[in-house]
């Protein structure tokens, strides 16, 4: 994949890798310090960790209208497929719906998120940002207007192929997961990702960690 | 590397709460519910979350609440209280105090 990722490796030689597929959009910038957190945790336990830019977002250079979700289960595939020796994937969120193309001896997901729900947030900021500038749209009109071209949500321009595949994605039934919520039987923590302003949470970064090194360790991969 | 790990994994797949949906909620189970979600959005706190008041204002009062922040509450209200909510539902004065957004939902969970 020639975009960018951060990776944080150990000391030693890793005992497995941590692939993170973020959250879609703005929910990306609201967690990524704590996933980086829950990377330095990782990395401090023996595993090396990876962080991949999906193209169109972060540093990407490609432009997000052109990429659907397709393309962001191709680049994460590719990414997992350069990782050498066994390998956990993590999702947070909307990454849960991309996640399965890519090769891993087990997946682990937190808050699932599905598309439509995803979707729905987007088009109410657009039509309550629209309110305020004195325009009348609603969730149908943009729907409809998204059918036939690019659509401005939140500040992401995503084409109507985007669009029509986020509407209708649901995460995809992969072998061993967990998936996790937030919660006392969960990960002790705060939706970050839902937070007006971002904020980040080390206890909630080392639940991670641990979480994902019980799993793992339970399914034989470390 | 596309073996895939077929040893037992003690920890096991759970089963999602979000879908938890106690029909006829009683308000008090909704007020809690729309604080906890206010708290999760707006990073309030669990201090300031308790001490909203009826005449609390929302919208244009917290700094915290812009566009994004409605859709979000929006959409997790939705999940959380296991409603619908349509767009023309959806006027200023639901988001002016926090009196009139519970009064809105407990309105919507009793359908």
């Amino acid at each position: 994949m020639s975009e960018h990722h951060l990776r944080i490796d150990p000391a030693g030689t890793p005992r497995a890798s941590v692939l993170f597929v973020p959250p879609l959009f703005e929910e990306a910038n609201r967690t990524r310090r704590t996933l980086v957190l829950a990377m330095r945790a990782l990395a401090a336990e023996g595993l090396a960790t990876l962080l991949p830019d999906l193209p169109g977002q972060n540093e990407s250079l490609v432009p997000l209208v052109e990429v659907d979700l397709a393309r962001w289960r191709a680049a994460l595939a590719e990414a997992a497929s350069e990782v050498a020796g066994p390998l956990i994937i993590a999702s947070l969120r909307g990454g849960a719906l991309i996640d399965h193309a890519a090769p891993a001896a087990a997946w682990w997901r937190l808050a699932p998120a599905s598309g439509a729900s995803l979707l729905r947030t987007l088009l109410r900021a657009r039509v309550s940002a629209d309110r305020e500038a004195g325009i009348a749209s609603s969730l149908a009109s943009l729907e409809a207007e998204a059918a036939a071209a690019p659509l401005l949500l939140a500040g992401n321009l995503l084409s109507p192929a985007m669009i029509a595949d986020l509407g209708a994605a649901e995460a995809q039934a992969v072998e061993p997961l967990r998936s996790v919520a937030l919660g006392a039987d969960g990960i002790a923590g705060t939706p970050l990702w839902l937070r007006a302003e971002p904020g980040e949470d080390r206890d909630m970064a080392q639940a991670i960690a641990a979480d994902i090194i019980a799993w793992s360790r339970s399914c034989g991969v470390i | 590397m596309g073996a895939r790990t077929q040893g037992f994994c003690a920890l096991g797949a759970r089963a999602r709460v979000k879908d938890m949906l106690v029909t006829d909620t009683p308000a008090t189970a909704v007020d809690a519910t729309l604080r906890a979600l206010l708290a999760d959005v707006l990073g309030l706190g669990e201090a300031r979350a308790a001490a909203l008041t009826d005449d609390s204002g929302l919208f244009g009062e917290l700094p915290e609440f812009d566009s994004m922040a409605v859709a979000t509450v929006l959409t997790e209200m939705e999940d959380r209280l296991g409603i619908l909510i349509d767009d023309d539902e959806v006027d200023g004065e639901i988001f002016e105090t926090y009196g009139n957004l519970l009064a809105f939902s407990v309105r919507k969970v009793a359908g």
